[in-house]
């Protein structure tokens, strides 16, 4: 089975499997660890504060692990991707309606609870769409980075870092770690082969949702 | 004892400390709570207590405490350890607790005011300051792996080292949380903090070590150990941004994946940072190419310059005779 050809960005489905089971610990907390900043940085972008932001994410974490078990990868019933971004933005509307209501009205505790809140209650849908699009290829080159920090020489890294993403001179990177320029270059092909390694793992990784 | 005056919602009152009024909690987590106290003769202390139910079963509970008893002889004997100065209680009944030396107030050092007292730790400073001068990070750095090798010597194994559990007490850095201290191998349920722990686990001196490089990263960069290996964009002036780069190969060293290519023990990495701190010698340099070094390449060169000139005067010599 193929994932849709819209679905850009990758999901980790061999993940996704294992998290059926709630006592795989360690599956969660790499689930926990792939995700939170995305959903953290969408509720952010949605306009949650910092606390309102977390307590999104811990509730969107908690939506998950309800309904993971539930969740079929079928084309036609949505993505992973549009399926998590549904959950955050349900947990946002959550965090939005709890702000209103203690500023005025009393709290509807069964209204809290509802999975799916009132539409008109939700942020901008297209405006969210394209936020939540942002930040999950963002969160992509992040989970790619962090995968390959721990596989390469941390002195490489370090001048990829210099070079690439702090955007110094070579020279000034070279001159900095002292090294040659030719050992900046090569640090940085190294390191950019390394994550476009990772992105295409993650793009291509085998779909076993049952 | 009176009942303090102030206390958290969902905080089980104080047990008794013998000749100890207990003033204030000043902390309190999932590994214990401590309280602001005060002894008979009106000296501050902390108090720790450890909880029986803080643990899912006895065991871990009971090798905290058994853990607790071989360190603190041992704390009073290092300067860069928290003093543990009384333990009471036991591992059969609810909890036990341990009082220490108290640390410096964050605002006004050693003068306390048990109303506002806050404790200061290196994560404090952290909050205050972001990133430290080199020069304060290996003043830093080089007491606390010297306590770190003092505990590892002893065949025992802090686990938890962080900048939470650095606190200064007459402005000197010292290592607290007797409660993670561990024998070495000995498995433990809690298991330190997150970013802090060696990839291959906690448990080991090396462990430790890779503990300690982090925080010496997060001290030297100002950046979250998250972001290891990521150097500051901002390096200050280039004699600030050579230091950064020394300090930085210490770091790396003590912060390798594999456990094998870190520092050996402490006492190595000792020896780079006080090597670092009197000499300014480059780390690592003058192993590779000691001292003598230059004066054996001078006079090989000389020797090897002679040899050449000989030769070529004997073969012009040589060619010259023969015509």
């Amino acid at each position: 089975m193929t994932w849709p050809a819209d679905d850009f960005i990758p999901t980790r489905y061999s993940l996704l499997s294992r998290l059926q089971n709630w006592d795989d610990h360690e599956s969660w907390r790499d689930f926990f660890n792939t995700y939170w900043r995305l959903i953290y940085s969408f509720a952010l972008k949605s306009g949650l504060t910092d606390s309102e932001a977390q307590d999104a994410v811990q509730e969107t974490i908690i939506s998950v692990a309800r309904n993971i078990q539930k969740f079929k990868r079928d084309p036609t019933l949505g993505s992973f991707k549009g399926w998590l971004r549904n959950l955050a933005r349900w947990r946002i509307a959550d965090q939005l309606r709890q702000r209103t209501n203690v500023a005025g009205r009393p709290m509807d505790m069964a209204e809290t609870d509802a999975t799916e809140p009132d539409p008109a209650e939700l942020p901008d849908s297209a405006a969210a769409e394209a936020i939540w699009e942002n930040e999950w290829r963002v969160n992509l080159m992040k989970v790619a980075l962090a995968s390959v920090k721990s596989m390469v020489r941390e002195e490489h890294y370090q001048m990829f870092d210099l070079y690439v993403i702090q955007q110094w001179p070579a020279s000034r990177v070279a001159r900095t770690m002292e090294v040659s320029v030719g050992q900046v270059y090569l640090a940085k092909y190294r390191v950019l082969a390394l994550i476009k390694k990772a992105v295409s793992t993650l793009e291509t990784s085998e779909i076993q949702i049952a | 004892m009176n009942p303090p005056a102030e206390m958290p919602v969902g905080t089980a009152p104080p047990p008794m400390v013998a000749e100890h009024k207990l003033l204030r909690l000043i902390d309190s987590g999932s590994g214990g709570d401590v309280w602001l106290a005060q002894n008979a003769l009106g000296t501050y202390r902390a108090v720790k207590f450890v909880f029986r139910k803080s643990f899912p079963w006895a065991k871990p509970y009971e090798d905290e405490f058994q853990g607790l008893l071989k360190f603190e002889p041992l704390s009073r004997e290092h300067d860069g350890l928290m003093d543990v100065l009384q333990v009471g209680g036991n591992p059969g009944s609810d909890y036990f607790y341990y009082v220490m030396e108290l640390a410096d107030d964050a605002q006004s050092g050693q003068t306390i005011n048990p109303d506002f007292y806050q404790p200061r730790t290196l994560a404090y400073d952290l909050t205050q300051r972001r990133r430290l001068p080199i020069g304060e990070c290996v003043r830093l750095g080089a007491p606390i792996a010297s306590a770190l090798g003092f505990l590892h010597q002893h065949g025992l194994i802090h686990r938890d080292v962080k900048p939470a559990n650095i606190i200064f007490v007459n402005g000197f850095p010292k290592l607290v949380d007797a409660g993670l201290v561990t024998e070495m191998y000995q498995t433990r349920s809690r298991v330190g903090t997150e970013g802090y722990i060696a990839p291959e686990g906690p448990g080991t001196a090396r462990a430790d070590i890779y503990a300690l490089g982090k925080v010496l990263y997060e001290i030297s960069t100002g950046k979250d150990r998250i972001e290891y290996p990521a150097l500051p964009a901002e390096m200050g002036g280039p004699a600030a941004a050579r230091d950064l780069i020394q300090f930085n190969k210490i770091v790396l060293k003590a912060c390798r994946t594999n456990p094998r290519l870190r520092y050996r023990d402490t006492g190595e990495m000792m020896n780079d940072l006080l090597s670092f701190q009197f000499c300014q010698r480059r780390p690592f340099e003058d192993k590779i190419l000691p001292a003598y070094f230059s004066w054996i390449a001078l006079l090989g060169g000389l020797v090897a310059g002679g040899a050449i000139i000989f030769l070529l005067w004997r073969m012009v010599s040589e060619l010259l005779h023969h015509l």
